[in-house]
């Protein structure tokens, strides 16, 4: 037997293969030793374009390319590196500040050691992922340099040594590497250039600092090397004052006001027993003070009172909690508290003596208690629960103004660093503590700031502050406010997308000749009469229809979308940019493109007297509305005409016009109705938003007045049909795949949503609300009437649609059939097929319609499940916060539109609290709150009845108000101070009608 | 544009913004742990950063094998042995025979050839985690199957009437190209039990740096793979005979786009003609220790 020990003095690999050897713990609690190997090179370049050796020995990918090198010749210097200068961050300096590293103005050529990429990944995954984004980019000049793969850089661990100390000495030995190989470097050369820029070492820990210094090589701490920059000041409030402060704090040993979090493995171990649970922490609009948290072991979310309970959590945050006793359990609060009236002059400097709940709050809490338990026996008390833990903070920046009454006067002026509060623009977060040298400037603007932490000690998170948006009530600075809030990406389209684009741009016109290969497999519907009906001033047109009778008496009918896919092809940039964005953006004066212009408004658009490729869905359908056959192909449409609703609308109601077009939408009109009335048969809802359009000057775009969207017979004609395509795509690809059909649902809504507006109007009006099913609920919509206020169906309408689930889309495969429903429309399945120019999803039917017909095979993104679980997640998110921004941005504008003026409209109550009650007014559609303190002045007495819904006041001012009572009211605009926003403000002329007799 | 059939619809996006969202994010989420333990040390990174400087996760280049170490006739008692490293995956095989067959059951060459056999055993402790295989279990009777089809067609079975050719592997350490690496080592084994062959079968595995699903245009294929790049993207293993471009053994079971298949079976094919070249300065070494008379 030999032995088959490796003599190592034989392997001429030996030097160069060295393992690393981990040790990790999976989530299951199992302990894992892994054993890797390492290959130590000497082919890793440095890629400064200073070196002349590197580039010769420099990897070439499969293909033969030589990837360029990234860093400069001549890269800037400061006052200290005068020659110019390399950056070598070590972890915490990106950890603390990689904000400063997304600057423009400074932080150019950085080179990233892989030790350092390796233990952010580690440490924080979205800072991960912006950093591989800056490297990516290529006017930053980010390089990644494998230190450890390097055979000269490679640091091998010693016994005793901490992974942060041997990581800590990977960085020096990098930097020294990096000095000497740059040295001989231009040395080498021989040319003149002779300038060897300095690599410096940017750390924030004093020891690495210390060992740098000793090994002589150059190091600076973030802030020093900041300092030296031109724009120190702004760029400096962008370092997180994490570190900082801790020192800071240390020194005094703060007391801690919150509780500590459980160990990580304590919340696993308990979230698997079901001794707590994990959920999403959602903070109530109305009181800032209660969050909630819906976990699937209750049907009812469980609540979170006080600032105690809620334990440093924010809006949004995944969070461990634990469910408090059933003594303690409570019924959901009937007050409005608001952050700002209850903690208005707090000091942003005082850090000593203060508490987690200050007085005020205590006592706001208290009465809530008391009245809890007055009643406790018949009410229906909800579980209570405190966080235990955070397992994922969803913090983003936030949008915010500092709070002016923060800023001390004395030092507005100076340049002193100083510590204000940050109000943002969502009320459900809290405020921001903030260290600044700005204090002065930002006054007044909309600022963007992002949290860094939230110690045990502190009662607000501490974070910093990024850039400032413009002043306050300006178009621009809250129009982007408002995107940034949103996260819709609204930068220009990068080259890389525009590239994508036909060469011929706006020349572009569909091949005259049919041999062409973009007129294969498509069909000439070029003579059919085909037009399109949109609202007016549209611009993107998807979609075009037409019918005619066929010769055994029934129609066609054709949906024409515009062939998006055509232009857009699978991953490429175009359609990565597409598949982030998701949706275009509607705005009130502005709209943010999914697809570049060019496509949007002219190549894709339908638009009339020009020659389109289009998607076409075609039926035989029977005048009793019976689908007799489908058919969808590919098709060269030419519209003879687009028309707006109400062009439509007029021409169909004109007697003398007979033409063909005209006669064709009669019979789409009459076709609608018909499907309309199937579908209601089937149960489909009825539900209502407010819908207000702000009208705008045409020049100034200033807004002027705001209407109420009127509803024509034209607008369901296209609604129906659009619908229509939609399902019969839905169920084609479905058939076609399986596994991966992108389809849409909408869940039945759990019985408990509607618990409370059932209540409401039986003891209110004695109706009873059914919900069993969408038929049923539709049917007790319908007997929702009140014979002597036409609105009142609406409200309950509007009411209703806030019970409802959000519709999302997915992927066929990860539900089961019956899951598919849309509860909303009544239908089996659903998809979204017919605006493929602004939504994502639209675009990826396209693909799989056009595969599922055989035009064109099915690109490997769209077949794979998990990546199209992912695209629906993202736009699921996008869909929502585009609706989101619509309305905040109709809000704003409806808030500028009444600026100055005061007018008395009726409203109706919509919600009471013991003090306050919410007014909706529909000829604005806003709704707002008036508290009782806005009533009269001192603050009157009340009485609130939650069981009849009803608020009494006594004293000062003697009103009853209850839910859905008619109301009138007066609108004035006011600037909000909590959120800088300009907002309509109510108040109370009198409970019933106008009185028109005065 | 939009039109009302996206406001009917939109109705049922929930509630107004500025209200409560009480369905927004409310689908539970699994519960995973982003807070590191501090004592552990920082996993590695995956193969998404192939692109940053054309590395591989252990600093090879994508065109590069693994160190391929071999040994032949380890073990005096078998009829030919063989000890194979690529990278961490180690192999020993062992061959018996070719050896008269024995009577009872259908074991034996029926007819005119040598039936071939393959046995492999994987020790509990080769992977990361300790884990015991069954009995028959799937993986492993097809790698025992592919492998001894491939050497049916290479051997001269037919020299062998009526006898069995019992190969015996034993897995050590795993850390991927695992049936590459069997295939080796049995090669070399055969070679050392000194049956006629008509040439080396020499086996490596390619893939592509980019999964199935991802967009990238530009990638590229990779050559031997080990366990982290196996679980992350799509891979096959290839045989050819000898220096000849002739495919002997093609397994794939990962999904890849067909685009990129061509260049991976390239690259694999040229790994082929390396290994060949190694696993000969072994059987040659071999050679002339034995000519030196020092064999034992």
């Amino acid at each position: 037997m030999t032995s088959l020990k490796r003599s190592l003095a034989s392997d001429p690999y030996a030097s160069n293969i060295s393992s690393k050897v981990y040790v990790r713990s999976t989530k299951s609690g199992k302990v894992q030793k892994i054993v890797r190997e390492l290959y130590l090179r000497q082919d890793i370049p440095c890629s400064s374009k200073l070196c002349t050796t590197c580039i010769k020995t420099a990897p070439r990918d499969a293909s033969g390319n030589l990837p360029p090198f990234v860093l400069s010749e001549k890269p800037a210097g400061t006052k200290k590196y005068p020659q110019g200068h390399y950056l070598i961050p070590d972890t915490n300096a990106l950890l603390n500040a990689l904000d400063l590293f997304e600057q423009t103005s400074a932080f150019y050529d950085v080179i990233i050691l892989q030790t350092v990429l390796e233990e952010l990944r580690n440490r924080s995954l979205p800072l991960y992922n912006r950093l591989i984004g800056l490297t990516k980019s290529e006017d930053k000049r980010f390089y990644v340099f494998f230190n450890d793969f390097r055979l000269e850089t490679y640091v091998v661990r010693d016994v005793g040594e901490s992974i942060n100390d041997r990581n800590d000495r990977a960085v020096r030995r990098a930097v020294k590497w990096y000095t000497e190989h740059l040295t001989q470097a231009v040395k080498g050369a021989g040319t003149k250039a002779a300038k060897i820029p300095a690599v410096v070492m940017l750390s924030d820990d004093k020891e690495n600092l210390k060992k740098a210094k000793k090994d002589g090589i150059d190091a600076c701490s973030l802030k020093n090397y900041v300092e030296g920059l031109e724009n120190a000041d702004q760029l400096l409030d962008m370092i997180s004052v994490v570190k900082e402060g801790r020192e800071l704090r240390d020194a005094k040993t703060a007391e801690a006001l919150y509780e500590e979090y459980f160990s990580v493995s304590k919340m696993m171990t308990g979230v698997k027993n079901g001794t707590l649970h994990q959920g999403i922490f959602n903070v109530s609009p109305y009181n800032y003070l209660e969050g909630s948290i819906k976990v699937p072991a209750f049907d009812k979310s469980l609540l979170i009172l006080g600032r105690e309970n809620i334990n440093r959590s924010v809006q949004g945050d995944v969070v461990v909690v634990e469910v408090l006793p059933r003594d303690q359990w409570k019924e959901p609060s009937t007050k409005i508290i608001e952050e700002e009236t209850m903690n208005k002059d707090e000091n942003a400097d005082a850090e000593e003596g203060e508490a987690v709940v200050t007085e005020r709050e205590r006592k706001a809490l208290q009465e809530e208690v008391k009245k809890v338990h007055s009643k406790s026996s018949e009410g229906r008390p909800q579980p209570t629960a405190r966080v235990v833990g955070v397992v994922k903070r969803n913090w983003r920046q936030y949008v915010g103004h500092v709070d002016e009454s923060s800023v001390s006067q004395s030092i507005k002026e100076s340049r002193k660093q100083q510590t204000v509060f940050l109000i943002p623009m969502d009320k459900r977060i809290p405020k921001i503590r903030v260290r600044t040298r700005q204090a002065g400037e930002i006054i007044g603007k909309r600022v963007l700031v992002t949290i860094d932490s939230w110690d045990r000690d502190s009662r607000y998170p501490v974070g910093h502050f990024v850039r400032s948006l413009g002043d306050l009530e300006t178009k621009g600075a809250e129009t982007e406010a408002l995107l940034l809030e949103y996260d819709v990406q609204y930068r220009p389209f990068p080259k890389a997308v525009l590239d994508c684009l036909p060469t011929e741009g706006h020349d572009w016109k569909v091949p005259a000749n049919t041999d062409d290969p973009g007129w294969k497999d498509r069909r000439d519907l070029r003579g059919l009469q085909i037009c399109s009906i949109d609202p007016i001033g549209c611009q993107d047109i998807d979609d075009a229809l037409h019918a005619r009778p066929l010769p055994n008496g029934n129609f066609e009918v054709g949906v024409h979308i515009a062939d998006v896919s055509h232009f857009v092809k699978p991953n490429n940039a175009m359609d990565a940019e597409a598949s982030i964005r998701g949706t275009t953006v509607y705005l009130v004066d502005k709209r943010i493109d999914m697809l570049p212009m060019l496509l949007g408004t002219d190549l894709c658009s339908l638009k009339p007297y020009v020659e389109r490729y289009a998607f076409s869905a075609i039926w035989e359908i029977t005048p009793e509305a019976e689908i007799v056959k489908s058919d969808f192909t590919k098709s060269v449409i030419k519209s003879r005409e687009a028309f707006s609703y109400e062009q439509a609308q007029i021409r169909v109601d004109d007697a003398s016009q007979q033409d063909e077009l005209t006669q064709a939408m009669r019979t789409l009109l009459m076709l609608s109705k018909k499907f309309k009335q199937k579908r209601m048969d089937a149960g489909a809802l009825s539900l209502s938003s407010p819908e207000v359009r702000v009208e705008m000057e045409s020049e100034t775009s200033d807004p002027i007045d705001v209407k109420t969207k009127k509803h024509l017979a034209t607008m369901s004609l296209v609604e129906e049909f659009m619908l229509l395509a939609n399902t019969s795509v839905a169920a084609k690809i479905y058939e076609a795949f399986p596994q991966t059909a992108i389809l849409r649902r909408h869940g039945a809504p759990p019985k408990t949503n509607f618990e409370e507006l059932a209540n409401q109007l039986k003891v209110k009006r004695g109706l009873e609300l059914r919900t069993s099913s969408s038929k049923e609920l539709a049917d007790s919509l319908d007997s929702c009437v009140d014979p002597g206020e036409p609105f009142f169906n609406t409200l309950v309408r509007i009411m209703a649609t806030r019970c409802m689930m959000s519709a999302e889309y997915f992927c066929s495969g990860t539900q089961a059939y019956p899951e598919f429903r849309h509860y909303g429309l009544a239908s089996e399945i659903y998809t979204h097929f017919t605006s493929p120019i602004r939504r994502y999803a639209d675009l990826v039917a396209h693909r799989q319609l056009a595969a599922a017909i055989d035009y064109e095979p099915l690109a490997a993104s769209v077949r794979s499940k998990g990546k199209l679980e992912l695209v629906c997640k993202n736009i699921n998110v996008r869909h929502r916060n585009a609706q989101q921004a619509g309305r905040a941005s109709i809000e704003y504008y409806v808030g500028q539109a009444l600026k100055g003026r005061i007018v008395e409209e009726e409203g109706f109550v919509m919600k009471v609290f013991s003090n306050g009650f919410v007014v909706f007014v529909p000829r604005f559609g806003i709704e707002s709150l008036i508290r009782l303190r806005d009533l009269a002045e001192p603050e009157p007495e009340s009485v609130f009845d939650a069981e009849e819904y009803v608020l009494r006041t006594s004293g000062s001012r003697v009103v009853e108000v209850g839910l859905f009572d008619k109301v009138v009211v007066r609108i004035s605009d006011v600037k909000e101070e909590s959120t800088g926003k300009r907002k309509v403000k109510l108040e109370l002329v009198k409970v019933g009608e106008v009185d028109t007799h005065e | 544009m939009r039109h009302g059939e996206e406001h009917r619809e939109n109705n049922f996006a929930g509630p107004n913004p500025a209200k409560a969202l009480p369905h927004q994010n409310t689908t539970p989420q699994h519960y995973n742990t982003t807070q590191q333990p501090p004592h552990t040390i920082p996993m590695p990174l995956d193969t998404s950063t192939y692109s940053l400087a054309l590395l591989r996760l252990d600093g090879r280049r994508w065109n590069e094998l693994r160190r391929l170490t071999a040994q032949i006739s380890t073990q005096a008692s078998a009829d030919g042995s063989s000890y194979l490293e690529m990278g961490n995956t180690k192999v020993i095989c062992t061959v018996t025979g070719p050896a008269e067959a024995k009577m009872t059951g259908t074991g034996g060459g029926a007819g005119d050839k040598a039936l071939v056999t393959v046995a492999i055993s994987i020790a509990g402790f080769s992977g990361v985690d300790r884990k015991r295989r069954a009995r028959n279990d799937k993986r492993v009777s097809e790698m025992q199957t592919t492998i001894a089809e491939a050497f049916c067609e290479t051997l001269f079975t037919h020299l062998y009437p009526h006898s069995t050719i019992a190969i015996s592997l034993h897995v050590l350490s795993q850390d991927g190209s695992l049936l590459a690496a069997c295939l080796n080592a049995c090669t070399l084994a055969l070679i050392d039990a000194g049956i006629p062959m008509r040439d080396y079968i020499c086996a490596c595995t390619a893939g592509s740096t980019s999964s199935y699903s991802s967009n990238d245009e530009q990638a590229d294929p990779l050559l031997d793979l080990n366990t982290m790049e196996e679980q992350e993207l799509p891979f096959l293993t290839v045989a050819t005979l000898g220096l000849s471009d002739n495919v002997s053994v093609l397994v794939m079971e990962t999904r890849v786009q067909v685009g990129r298949l061509e260049g991976m079976l390239a690259v694999g094919v040229d790994g082929c003609k390396q290994v060949r070249e190694i696993l000969d300065n072994v059987v040659r070494k071999r050679g002339v220790k034995i000519l030196e008379g020092s064999q034992l």
